[in-house]
């Protein structure tokens, strides 16, 4: 796996596309295909050498996950965005400040290439993210 | 459609805080054949609704005893959810709270909490959508992507004619503030970017501004002094201003100050002109969660009731402060996914504790459940009320029948109420 990695802030939010198929089924292809990819400026995707599909590993100081890069032609280098949802949230801190609210948005991370490794199902997830240490 | 479908009418659409209530159903047997008017996601939501229903392993009587069993046991219980449900089940949910000591709060917890907190420091000044559609020559969105999370609020309520407004596109203007350039960015008249997490200080700069401050720097937040005196000057000479904002504002760094400082530069611009604010609330009935949960608690949402008495407190009673400490011994949840939407160390303790699931369809949480029971999904398959984001509220009408068997929320959680007092006897 490539060491050299790209620093972003990571932010997330609604898409129209994750909610059509929230609404199709949580559990179901269509959703992980919508929740688990980060969109990212064109200049961020040719410094990690990457082509839009390919594996992204997005770590924060929380975790870290794998989803597939996407093209936001609209987006400038610095910020990224995963949709809301379980990939997202494997990545985000818990600290609610005392509000009552974590820090879903700006979240510092790092984005490395991780051509060839596989986005895992949201069950295989939640396996994931409940089992560990 | 053919001779034997019926098209019913004005049908309000279960999915966000819109709550559009101009929705054509064609229904044929029972079934939804067609959704005339809704976006796409109301289209989904419509025409799926009887697909990847949530799994139940045995009776629901079974089910029932077990969900009581499990309730009864705890010795904290958090009641969790809420939002996409109608207002009769809430008030079965807040019974159930009461009667065991434990916590209930809602989603707002995660999404318009800190709208909230901010509004209980400095007041509400709210608009109506009718309001908006007709009289507003400006609109800001901050922090929000309407376009995505609520397709039809820009062509319901902010591009539409209205009375006053005799074209909605060329009569008002429409801005985006937020960190990036978003769909609803671009279709704006007006993108303002500004740096992220830096909210608080570009709305602080924007009062001082108002009030005729001057301010000793170059730029604030990505903004300059010059763009921001612009802006300023726009907003006091609008005849009617609408600021609606998004998570981007309750979500990020300041969160509720976000909110207050927001609350008080609408009042500062009401020196001027007429201007109000209304959050872009996301699921249909979390507005109504927080009046349901003010009516029968006192409190909008984070109640704990381990006194015999409501106690409210965010941060200490919030579902993710609740789970994240380990304090939360089983979860009852109504009409939400945790599970998707949580933190992973909230999600880590979530799968420790005997968790209830009470949903229409299967989700993330149902994967960690002991016990999922399906309901009937209000709004298509059962009637209730539920609660607009500009605070309206609206009759959800039964469309089709449920499947075979599978009862509202409202019904499931009563039966879990009866179930408890009688083992508790």
């Amino acid at each position: 796996m490539s060491r050299v990695g790209v620093e972003a802030l990571l932010t997330s939010g609604r898409t129209l596309k994750q909610g059509r198929t929230m609404e199709l089924g949580k559990l179901g292809p269509e959703y992980l295909q919508e929740v688990g990819i980060c969109e990212m400026d064109k200049v961020t995707m040719e410094a990690l050498g990457l082509e839009e599909g390919d594996a992204v590993r997005v770590e924060t100081i929380h975790g870290s996950v794998i989803v597939k890069s996407k093209i936001d032609r609209r987006a400038e280098p610095g910020v990224v965005f995963i949709p809301c949802g379980p990939y997202a949230n494997a990545v985000t801190g818990p600290d609610t400040e005392g509000t009552g609210m974590p820090g879903f948005k700006s979240v510092s991370a790092q984005l490395f290439a991780a051509k060839g490794e596989n986005v895992l199902d949201v069950e295989a997830l939640l396996k994931q993210m409940t089992e560990e240490e | 459609m053919t001779e034997d479908s019926i098209m019913k009418e004005h049908i309000v659409c279960p999915f966000c805080g819109c709550l559009c209530d101009d929705i054509m159903v064609g229904v044929e047997d029972n079934k939804i054949t067609e959704n005339k008017n809704g976006c796409t996601i109301s289209q989904a939501r419509f025409l799926n609704h009887y697909d990847d229903r949530l799994e139940m392993n045995a009776s629901l009587k079974e089910l029932v005893k077990k969900a009581a069993e499990i309730i009864v046991k705890s010795k904290r219980l958090l009641v969790y959810g809420l939002s996409s449900t109608e207002n009769d089940a809430h008030r079965e949910a807040y019974k159930i709270a009461e009667e065991v000591g434990g916590v209930v709060d809602n989603t707002s917890s995660v999404c318009h909490g800190p709208t909230i907190l901010g509004r209980q420091e400095s007041g509400e000044p709210v608009a109506s959508l009718a309001e908006t559609r007709h009289r507003a020559d400006l609109i800001i969105y901050w922090g929000s992507n309407p376009q995505f999370a609520h397709p039809r609020h820009m062509s319901r309520y902010t591009r539409a004619d209205g009375m006053y407004i005799k074209d909605g596109k060329k009569d008002r203007k429409i801005w985006v503030v937020d960190i990036r350039k978003t769909i609803s960015a671009g279709v704006a008249d007006k993108f303002v970017k500004i740096n992220p997490g830096s909210d608080l200080e570009v709305i602080s700069a924007l009062r001082a501004i108002a009030r005729g401050k001057v301010l000793d720097v170059d730029e604030v937040g990505g903004l300059s002094i010059e763009e921001m005196t612009e802006l300023v000057e726009t907003m006091k000479n609008a005849k009617y201003g609408v600021l609606f904002f998004g998570l981007g504002l309750t979500q990020s760094k300041g969160r509720h100050r976000n909110i207050d400082a927001a609350i008080r530069l609408i009042q500062d611009l009401n020196h001027f002109t007429k201007w109000g604010m209304m959050p872009m609330r996301g699921h249909y009935n979390v507005a109504g969660a927080n009046k349901t949960s003010t009516w029968q608690t006192g409190y909008p949402y984070a109640v704990d009731y381990a006194r015999g008495y409501p106690r409210y407190q965010p941060g200490e009673y919030t579902a993710v402060d609740m789970l994240v400490r380990g304090e939360a011994d089983a979860f009852l949840n109504i009409a939400a996914d945790p599970a998707a939407h949580f933190p992973k160390d909230a999600v880590k303790h979530l799968a420790k504790i005997p968790v209830i699931n009470i949903d229409p369809k299967r989700n993330m949480t149902s994967l960690l459940a002991k016990v999922n029971i399906q309901t009937a999904i209000a709004g298509i398959e059962c009637d209730g009320a539920a609660t607009r984001m500009d605070g309206l509220p609206l009759y959800l009408k039964k469309v089709v029948d449920p499947p075979d068997g599978i009862l509202p929320d409202r019904d499931v959680l009563r039966m879990i109420y009866d179930e408890v007092r009688r083992l508790k006897k």
